[in-house]
């Protein structure tokens, strides 16, 4: 499940009112999450969470839950 | 410090040269092939040339004959690289196309594929097994040029090879001459407007003597890059320079690299790097959205060049790269700026290392009008960078519409004679006589000379560059033409300057009957997924009332005009997301 935080960044940064995130979404699928925008999206989770990701955890991610699960660690949870 | 020497006499096609090397430092790293947080994988001059010979046999096995088209589409492998060596040992020409992002919808990257193959006749596509159903139905269609598709990530390349049939290969490579065609790259253009342009080796080989000596090739330079080898500067710059002058290069994933940039950045630092090639936005990308966690250990005083090209210069962009990376070692003077196109191979112009780009202000007023004028204090300023001076075996002539001369100073298109030109459009003769005349190349970009440099100023096409790539708006306001609300024909799609980011983004104007807020939304995103559908991000959307739209001359709306009055506008009329 993909927090409604996480889905609040993500589309902020898309400047999308809605669009249907789950786990297996791949940032292809969704409009404006192109390469020069996930560097933003990642920036700004990081800000938003007060986290820091490492380029390393950045590679491996395959898919919107994927990231879910990096942030939920980070937290703690 | 040895001096610059490239012998072009010594061996005058790629295969030689790549075999001289091969013998010359046969224990010397060709390519330093990178994967974020592995052993990088290495090829020795030596052990690319055996193993391109295994991938040469099999090619010859499988019926490739001397010029025919081979187009590989594969993802960052290892094998890349001898396979595309194989090809050409067998004189047939290699031509690497993007391996499809998928985003990108499979029946626009089958016409893609058609579109090239109509043009360039490709005749064999060498790809993974992952892309078989959609790249099959092409080869069974009626009329289509390529022949056959292949695996060559599946062939067993271990074994001892045929020496019969390896003998044949190399005698036939041998007697290839240096005027004939060695590879195939499309120019520019997303689905419909590619442009083939074919080198021959001896274009290529100038280019690495020339642009090598411009650039001070040495031979313990090493160049680490992650630019996609489907991209002229990273084909020609950071593969077949180093590969031909044998010094090693370091290649990155670009599809890792947009995920972490920082690992250019540990390549530079492990390998000891000299030299780098970067599209403009990647300086904003490092001097802005990297970690400074990430930087610990980052060392980058061993590189003496970094080379700003593929999308216009900007003076910003350096200004923060400098002032972050210098307490890791980074020198300022080691920032440079070439100009150059496929159509040349590579460069025509280059900044001189070790020295400030020059920069003017001028009046950006009579700058619009033509002419460059230092600006005074009451002026309007625009700060142009140079792209630099001539490198030998290249000319320019700045020239106005009638292709006549223009004075230093004035504003006009560029027209360039090089060495390294190509030979026309392959199989398209039309688009080469417009843009090819008594041996010059007509750029359609507009610059002007001072002093002895070239300053690159805007363009008559409309080409939007996103990070480095050339997108036609033709592409997208014909995909954007079928999203049901757009008035059809009435669309318009230009590049806006995203200053943050250091590049340009894609906005769209569309007229539509649609008037509620909802109505809006929905063909906003309906607009969006047209543009994912072929690959092209749009950043921003402008909706208008039907009849918006000012229109040119030739009775279509002008891209021009529209995004202007957009920028300086504050039409009511005008919903914008």
């Amino acid at each position: 499940m993909i927090s409604p935080e996480l889905k609040e960044v993500i589309l902020k940064q898309l400047n999308l009112d809605d669009f249907d995130l789950q786990d297996e979404t791949i940032a292809p699928q969704v409009p404006g999450w192109d390469s020069l925008n996930h560097i933003n999206i990642i920036l700004a989770i990081e800000e938003k969470f007060g986290i820091k990701f490492k380029s390393r955890e950045l590679i491996q991610l395959k898919c919107v839950g994927d990231l879910q699960k990096l942030v939920d660690s980070k937290l703690g949870k | 410090m040895s001096e610059f020497n490239f012998n072009i006499e010594e061996a005058n096609t790629l295969w030689k040269r790549w075999t001289l090397n091969a013998k010359k430092y046969p224990n010397r790293d060709a390519i330093i092939h990178w994967i974020a947080g592995e052993e990088p994988i290495r090829w020795t001059f030596q052990s690319l040339i055996e193993k391109a010979k295994k991938f040469s046999i099999h090619i010859k096995k499988h019926g490739i004959e001397k010029g025919n088209v081979c187009a590989i589409v594969m993802r960052h492998n290892p094998n890349f690289y001898p396979l595309y060596l194989g090809i050409s040992r067998t004189a047939a020409l290699p031509a690497v196309l993007a391996y499809p992002n998928p985003r990108l919808h499979p029946d626009k990257f089958r016409q893609g594929i058609e579109g090239m193959s109509q043009r360039s006749g490709l005749d064999y596509i060498f790809t993974e097994r992952e892309l078989e159903p959609i790249i099959r139905p092409l080869i069974e269609k009626p009329g289509s040029t390529i022949k056959a598709i292949f695996f060559p990530l599946e062939w067993d390349t271990n074994n001892e090879i045929d020496s019969k049939l390896d003998n044949e290969i190399e005698e036939n490579a041998n007697n290839v001459d240096s005027s004939e065609p060695f590879l195939l790259q499309h120019s520019s253009g997303t689905t419909g407007l590619q442009k083939p342009v074919v080198l021959s080796h001896r274009a290529v080989l100038n280019h690495v003597k020339y642009y090598g000596k411009a650039i001070g090739l040495k031979e313990d330079d090493k160049v680490v890059s992650w630019l996609p080898l489907y991209h002229d500067m990273g084909l020609i710059g950071a593969y077949h320079i180093p590969l031909a002058f044998g010094i090693p290069s370091v290649q990155i994933d670009p599809f890792q690299w947009v995920l972490a940039p920082v690992i250019q950045l540990e390549a530079i630092t492990q390998e000891k790097g000299t030299l780098l090639w970067l599209p403009n936005f990647a300086y904003n990308i490092y001097a802005e959205k990297v970690d400074e966690e990430e930087l610990e250990g980052i060392d980058l005083s061993t590189v003496r060049r970094v080379i700003n090209a593929s999308e216009p210069v900007r003076h910003d962009s350096h200004e923060k790269f400098a002032k972050r990376f210098e307490k890791y070692g980074f020198n300022p003077l080691a920032l440079t700026a070439m100009y150059g196109m496929a159509e040349t191979t590579l460069a025509v112009t280059q900044t001189e290392e070790g020295k400030p780009i020059p920069e003017l202000p001028a009046n950006r007023n009579l700058l619009s009008n033509g002419e460059f004028k230092f600006a005074n204090e009451n002026s309007v300023k625009r700060i142009c960078v140079s792209s630099g001076k001539l490198i030998e075996g290249c000319s320019i002539r700045i020239v106005d519409e009638n292709r006549n001369d223009l004075p230093d100073g004035k504003v006009g298109e560029v027209a360039v004679h090089s060495v390294s030109m190509f030979d026309g459009y392959r199989n398209y003769p039309e688009k080469t006589a417009e843009v090819l005349e008594n041996g010059w190349y007509y750029t359609g970009d507009y610059g002007f000379k001072y002093e002895d440099d070239y300053y690159i100023i805007g363009r008559k096409k409309d080409i939007i560059i996103v990070a480095g790539k050339n997108i036609y708006p033709e592409d997208i306001e014909d995909a954007i033409n079928n999203v049901e609300g757009v008035i059809p024909g009435r669309v318009i799609a230009f590049g806006d300057e995203d200053e943050k980011m250091g590049t340009e983004q894609v906005a769209v104007v569309a007229e539509t009957k649609y008037e509620t807020e909802d109505e809006k939304k929905n063909l906003r995103l309906n607009i969006l997924k047209a543009g994912m559908a072929i690959d092209i991000n749009i950043h921003k959307v402008y909706l208008v009332p039907p009849r918006w739209l000012i229109k040119s001359s030739a009775g279509k709306p002008s891209r021009k005009a529209n995004k202007e009055r957009l920028i300086n506008g504050n039409d009511p009329q005008v919903w914008s997301k």
